[in-house]
């Protein structure tokens, strides 16, 4: 099993290579899209701003690679933070178009409905899941995982919709269609329920 | 629910770690990858890691030893120290880091946090303020040389520079172990609307209960209760869940 951790400049990759290793992975961090065509499975990382981060995938010409990999091939593909923000199709951060492998769109947490809540929504929260799924295969038992973010996914197609958080309203923190999975959250950040989610994306059959 | 943080905050001096008193007398306390692993055991929810000397020898902090610190953190991890360029920044999120923790440049040049956070993100760019009381209600942003510059202003102009996050100290309360400044945490939180970590103090779970019941801070830093008690974050978020406040509890090991 070896799983392409795609490198396009942003992005905490080490730390997704170091959970992967003690879930018991094998992990390459990787632009080339050689590396990225023969991954059985890949991840999309990113930090960052959603503009920044659409640029560097156009400038780095991976965007067919990911296109013909994700949506003709369906390797598994896990988008983390920003990764799985780009999956969207549009975003209010800069005004621009994502990928699009997911019919929503990136919102700005919507102060008015937040009280004293600060954005961004940085810390521990649970995660509930939304539909059974091998990702969370305990639908009764919310886990928690570490968030930093100030912009959040609106699925249109509630299907689409794998876990909600809390924060001031509830709002989708993972999205799921076919081979495409998404998290706001970090997975590798997240200690024991982090390592448990890489462990499941390791096993993910799709 | 957002949970409380509780983020133990290790200071060291390039090698070892150090704990200091009012941000002098540096103590030798330990080793900070055994710390880090420690740390991580205890599944504690992040931590920040600070090289207090690398700015004022004019170095820069040592990146292959801060990366085996890093490497054995499975949560969030902040970095600081001697961060005078974004290439600074970037070659700490590269080698792990999730978030930086920026102090002097911050105060030297007024566009640097702008440009650092429209480079790499607003969430990884936090702003350590350190303030020194100087009498009822105001503060001094605090630093080896006068900065002359009231620390909840500053406060202000770095959210407004686009900082994610403030590392608030009391220097006066540092390494005290009697209890948080909580008008100081008042009076940053009703200045800025982005998370604040307050630090300074922090000596019995009981100080931790009493900054959380008169500040509405979601998150606190502490080193000494770490390393010269027997209390862990354990002790402190029981105490805090035990009072109705949301804490993440975990068993140790993983």
């Amino acid at each position: 099993m070896s799983i392409c951790i795609i490198d396009y400049g942003l992005g905490n990759l080490a730390s997704i290579r170091n959970m992967i290793r003690k879930a018991g992975g094998k992990s390459e961090i990787s632009s080339d899209p050689t590396v990225i065509a023969a991954a059985e499975k890949l991840i999309l990382p990113g930090v960052g701003h959603f503009a920044a981060g659409m640029e560097n995938i156009l400038k780095s010409g991976l965007l067919p690679v990911l296109h013909e990999a994700v949506l003709e091939r369906k390797t598994p593909i896990l988008g983390i933070c920003l990764g799985m923000q780009l999956m969207a199709g549009h975003s209010e951060e800069g005004d621009v178009a994502g990928l699009g492998w997911f019919d929503a769109d990136i919102i700005r947490f919507r102060q008015e409905d937040m009280g004293n809540l600060k954005v961004p929504h940085m810390g521990w929260n649970e995660v509930k899941p939304a539909k059974a799924h091998a990702l969370f295969p305990n639908v009764d038992e919310p886990e928690r995982f570490y968030f930093v973010h100030s912009y959040h996914i609106r699925c249109n197609n509630p299907e689409d919709v794998l876990a909600t958080a809390h924060y001031g309203y509830d709002f989708t923190c993972a999205v799921s269609r076919k081979n495409i999975a998404g998290m706001q959250f970090h997975p590798e950040k997240s200690h024991r329920f982090g390592m448990g989610m890489m462990e499941r994306f390791i096993q993910w059959q799709p | 629910m957002l949970k409380i943080r509780i983020i133990p905050v290790l200071t060291f001096n390039g090698f070892a770690l150090v704990k200091t008193k009012q941000f002098g007398n540096p103590r030798m306390v330990g080793n900070p990858i055994q710390a880090a692993r420690v740390f991580n055991s205890r599944n504690v929810d992040e931590l920040v890691f600070t090289d207090i000397t690398a700015t004022y020898s004019g170095r820069k902090i040592n990146l292959p030893f801060v990366k085996e610190v890093i490497d054995e953190c499975f949560m969030p991890v902040t970095i600081g120290g001697g961060i005078r360029s974004l290439e600074d920044i970037n070659d700490l999120l590269k080698i792990g880091a999730d978030k930086v923790l920026v102090k002097n440049l911050a105060i030297s040049d007024r566009n640097f946090i702008a440009q650092g956070a429209r480079m790499f993100g607003a969430q990884c760019i936090s702003v350590a303020i350190d303030a020194r009381k100087t009498g009822s209600g105001s503060w001094e942003l605090y630093r080896k040389t006068p900065t002359g510059l009231d620390a909840v202003e500053f406060a202000r102009m770095v959210e407004q520079e686009g900082a994610g996050e403030i590392v608030l100290t009391s220097v006066d309360r540092d390494g005290m172990m009697h209890g948080f400044d909580t008008d100081l945490v008042n009076s940053v939180l009703e200045a800025v609307n982005i998370p604040v970590v307050a630090v300074g103090g922090g000596g019995s779970p009981d100080h931790f209960l009493e900054l959380f019941q008169k500040t509405n801070v979601k998150a606190a830093g502490a080193s000494a209760i770490f390393y010269f008690t027997q209390f862990t974050s354990y002790d402190i978020k029981k105490k805090l869940g035990d009072h109705g406040f949301p804490a993440r509890f975990m068993a140790a090991g993983n």
